[in-house]
Formats: C-alpha cells, sequence, structure tokens
C-alpha cells in the first residue's frame, strides 16, 4: 500500500493499515447478509485498496450496502474492524462526492441526517417524505404499510422535535467539513 | 431503582414497547427518567457521514446524563445501544476526539467530563425483574430473536452469535423457550425499508427458521427488528407469528392486561396465541 500512499483518499482513516494484515479468507464476505447485492464483497475491498485500485473503491456500491450487523467484524481471524472500516469509507465518499448515483442509500442517510440537522430528532414518516421526493416510486409502495401503522396509532405525522431546534442546529454546523474539489 | 432512560426516536411510536416498558417498570418499582430534550443517536447513519458530528450527537446524551447526576444511561432500542457504546469508547480512547467533541458541547452550552456506562434495558430488567413471575404461560413457546446491534460488536454482554440472556429471561419470566438458529441473522435493518424486495429473504428467513422449531411467539429487543419481522409476513403461504417485546411478554408474565402493553399495535395479532387457555 505504501508506494500509493499519496494517492490513497482513504489514507486518512485511523488504523486503515489493518487491511494489510488481511489473508483473504473472506470469512467477511460470507458472513455479510447482503454481499450478494455488493459489486465488490468486503475481502474484495481490502485487496483493491491494497492494488491502488482506489477508483473502484470510490464508486463501489459495497459501503452503501453495508447493514452495519458487524457479523464481519467479530468473525475476522485477523480482528479487522470491518464494519468500522466501511462506516470510513463511506464518510470519504461522501466528503468525495463519488457514491454511486444509482444508489439509494446515499439518498436515504441524506433524509435522516437533514431530518436530524432539522429537529434533533427523527420522525421516520418525514424522513421518508423526503426520501420520497427522490424516489416518489419507493414512497408510494410503502402507502399501504403506512396505512397499517396509521390504524394501529404507530404513524407519527407530526415532527418530534428537541426544545430548540436552532440551537441544536449548531451542533451541525460546527461540525462542518468543507467538500473536496473535484 | 432509578434509571436513567435513553427512548431513542423509534420507541414512542414502536408497536406497544413504550407502553410495555412503562408498564413493567411502574409494576417491578423501576423509576424511568427519561433524558430531558434527549436527539437522535445518529444510529447507523451519522458514523458514515462525518465522526466528529457522529460523536457529537451521542456525546450530548452523555452531556444530558452528567448534569441529570446519573453514572449510567439505559435504552431499549440496538442501533441506540451500539451507536452509543461505540462514541463512548471512541471518546475514551481518543483525547483529540473527545476536546473536540467537549469544545462543540460547550458551543451547545453543555458540558462534558465523564463517560456515563451505556446499558440495554434486557439487562436492567434481568437483573430486576423477580424468578417464574407466572405458570401461566409456560406451554405457550417463544422464539428469542436479539438482531444483530446487542450482541456484535463489542461481545461483552452475551456471545455474539448464539448468545443466550434473551432465552434466560423468558425461562425466568415462566415461558417455554425454543431453540432455533436465526437470533443473530441480520434483518435488513434500515435497508430493508428501502431495498423491500432485496432483503426480504432475510425476514422470511428468520421467520421460517422460528416457526420451523415450533415457536408460537417471535420477541425481540429492538424497535427495527421488531417491525421488520413484523410487517414481512403479509404473504397468505407463509407462517405467521406475532412479533412481541421482551417487555410484553414481561409484562404478560407480571399479571398486567394485554391492553395496558400496546399488544394491539402488532401487525401480526398476538391475541389468538396469548388468549389460548
Amino acid at each position: 500500500m505504501s508506494q500509493h500512499d499519496k494517492l490513497n483518499p482513504f489514507s486518512t482513516i485511523p488504523h486503515l493499515e489493518r487491511i494489510n494484515q488481511c489473508i483473504q479468507c473472506g470469512t467477511c464476505s460470507g458472513s455479510c447478509p447482503l454481499s450478494d447485492l455488493m459489486d465488490h464483497a468486503p475481502r474484495e475491498m481490502f485487496a483493491l485498496i491494497r492494488e491502488g485500485a482506489y477508483d473502484e473503491v470510490l464508486h463501489s456500491n459495497t459501503p452503501w450496502f453495508c447493514v452495519s450487523c458487524y457479523a464481519c467484524m467479530v468473525r475476522c481471524p485477523r480482528e479487522i474492524p470491518v464494519t468500522d472500516l466501511m462506516y470510513a469509507f463511506k464518510e470519504v465518499i461522501t466528503k468525495q462526492g463519488t457514491a454511486p448515483r444509482n444508489h439509494k442509500m446515499p439518498d436515504m442517510y441524506k433524509a435522516f441526517s437533514r431530518n436530524i440537522k432539522d429537529t434533533g430528532k427523527i420522525t421516520e414518516s418525514l424522513v421518508m417524505v423526503r426520501y420520497g421526493m427522490k424516489h416518489p416510486v419507493d414512497a408510494l409502495k410503502n402507502i399501504p404499510l403506512a396505512v397499517k401503522m396509521q390504524i394501529r396509532g404507530r404513524l407519527e405525522l407530526k415532527a418530534q422535535k428537541v426544545a430548540d431546534p436552532k440551537s441544536f442546529a449548531r451542533l451541525f454546523e460546527l461540525t462542518e467539513i468543507p467538500k473536496d474539489k473535484p | 431503582m432509578k434509571i436513567c432512560f435513553y427512548p431513542g426516536c423509534s420507541f414512542a411510536t414502536s408497536a406497544g414497547y413504550k407502553e410495555s416498558t412503562e408498564a413493567v417498570c411502574r409494576k417491578l418499582d423501576i423509576e424511568l427518567n427519561q433524558i430531558p430534550d434527549w436527539n437522535c443517536c445518529g444510529a447507523t447513519v451519522m458514523f458514515g457521514e462525518n465522526k466528529l458530528r457522529a460523536t457529537a450527537l451521542a456525546a450530548r446524551q452523555f452531556a444530558l446524563v452528567q448534569t441529570m447526576g446519573f453514572e449510567e444511561l439505559v435504552t431499549g432500542c440496538n442501533a441506540c445501544y451500539a451507536t452509543l457504546r461505540k462514541a463512548a469508547r471512541l471518546l475514551t480512547g481518543d483525547q483529540e476526539l473527545f476536546q473536540k467533541t467537549q469544545e462543540v458541547l460547550q458551543n451547545l452550552g453543555l458540558e462534558l467530563d465523564r463517560i456515563p456506562r451505556i446499558r440495554h434495558l434486557l439487562e436492567v430488567l434481568m437483573e430486576a425483574i423477580p424468578d417464574s413471575a407466572s405458570d401461566k404461560y409456560k406451554t405457550l413457546s417463544v422464539g428469542a430473536y436479539y438482531g444483530c446491534q446487542l450482541t456484535r460488536p463489542y461481545q461483552d454482554l452475551d456471545k455474539g452469535d448464539y448468545p443466550e440472556i434473551l432465552e434466560r429471561f423468558l425461562s425466568r419470566i415462566g415461558f417455554s423457550v425454543k431453540e432455533h438458529s436465526a437470533g443473530t441473522q441480520c434483518c435488513g435493518a434500515s435497508h430493508a425499508v428501502i431495498y423491500k424486495n432485496e432483503c426480504r429473504g432475510l425476514s422470511t428467513r428468520i421467520i421460517r427458521e422460528i416457526a420451523s422449531k415450533g415457536a408460537q411467539v417471535i420477541t425481540t429487543v429492538c424497535p427495527l427488528c421488531q417491525f421488520n419481522l413484523d410487517q414481512a409476513q403479509t404473504r397468505d403461504n407463509e407462517p405467521r407469528l406475532p412479533v412481541t417485546y421482551f417487555t410484553q411478554l414481561a409484562g404478560l408474565a407480571l399479571g398486567l392486561a394485554p391492553a395496558d402493553l400496546g399488544l394491539n399495535k402488532l401487525l401480526v395479532s398476538a391475541e389468538k396465541v396469548l388468549t389460548r387457555p
């Protein structure tokens, strides 16, 4: 990995060198509930970075299909924090703006994050409405379920809020990272 | 006993988690002190967006816990539990991150000096609930479902795969426990909401496995697990098992009425199973 360090957009990730201990056994990929949907199973992500194929990793859908079940992480024989690395990859990818455009999760995460910024708390229906502005078909498909939830008193349409949302939003302003120029 | 409680965003609208937790705690004389002005922990989203922001979101709770004078925070949601613990570990091991987080919180008028211990409601009730609360349900077979983020990644509450704490809890309160292999298999979490078709197999596999071992009811310890397993059972040719919270079963064992435990909020009704003689 060292010869590519200068070009490595992931080099800022703490303990990235741990991926050098990966023996490519595939336990992570075999433990992953959604590896079938990934363009590169977790094991391959480490191989790609070691090979310097950074672009492939930056545009991969893999971190976006990580459900955060931590099965890979507890089973890795080399104790590589696989799930934590998937989070760190997403952070780099978000900063670089290279998340795959046809993947729905980045839009879901944006809607989720925005809901927290606005009100401090998540109101699921409002996250779905914001997400639905980009993915209307998906949102419409959820209406029958929303009706069932409504019947059972489980659909909250009114925003849950912290006491002072304006002051709370400062937490987001203070932690803003400037986006890298393309 | 007094506990400092962090409900998380899904608690109030979940299928009776709030009702049953409050009722069981009243019965057991546990004072639930909800953190006033709590905020979202950031769940599985924020660490993929911005580490400092994720840590600060979680740590805002820690500062509020400190203000309340508690040393421990209790939550009933697996995602909150794992996320808050992750932030707590990072803050404990990384002085620079701790200082930056303190600065953010100071800007919001909050002080953070110490990190509380984070516990799951299951741990707390396990200690507080009396043995064999009732023998009324000893023929009712329950399959325990843990989901992912209770025992993983830290594996200190119980083993990461095939844990037993929930089975012990259910036996203690007088239910018949059915062993199965799906306890910590992933339900698809938030991906199941928008990648519905792709994730359907995950919940189907869990429900089929638990049903095939003879359980009549599934019990969960997390709002998103409950939601995913409950809403997945819409096809006629599949087994249908009510997906309860462990607090609802605890409430029944303690002699509380189903109506006070929010059991009417489940999508797959538990009425038939729970009221049979």
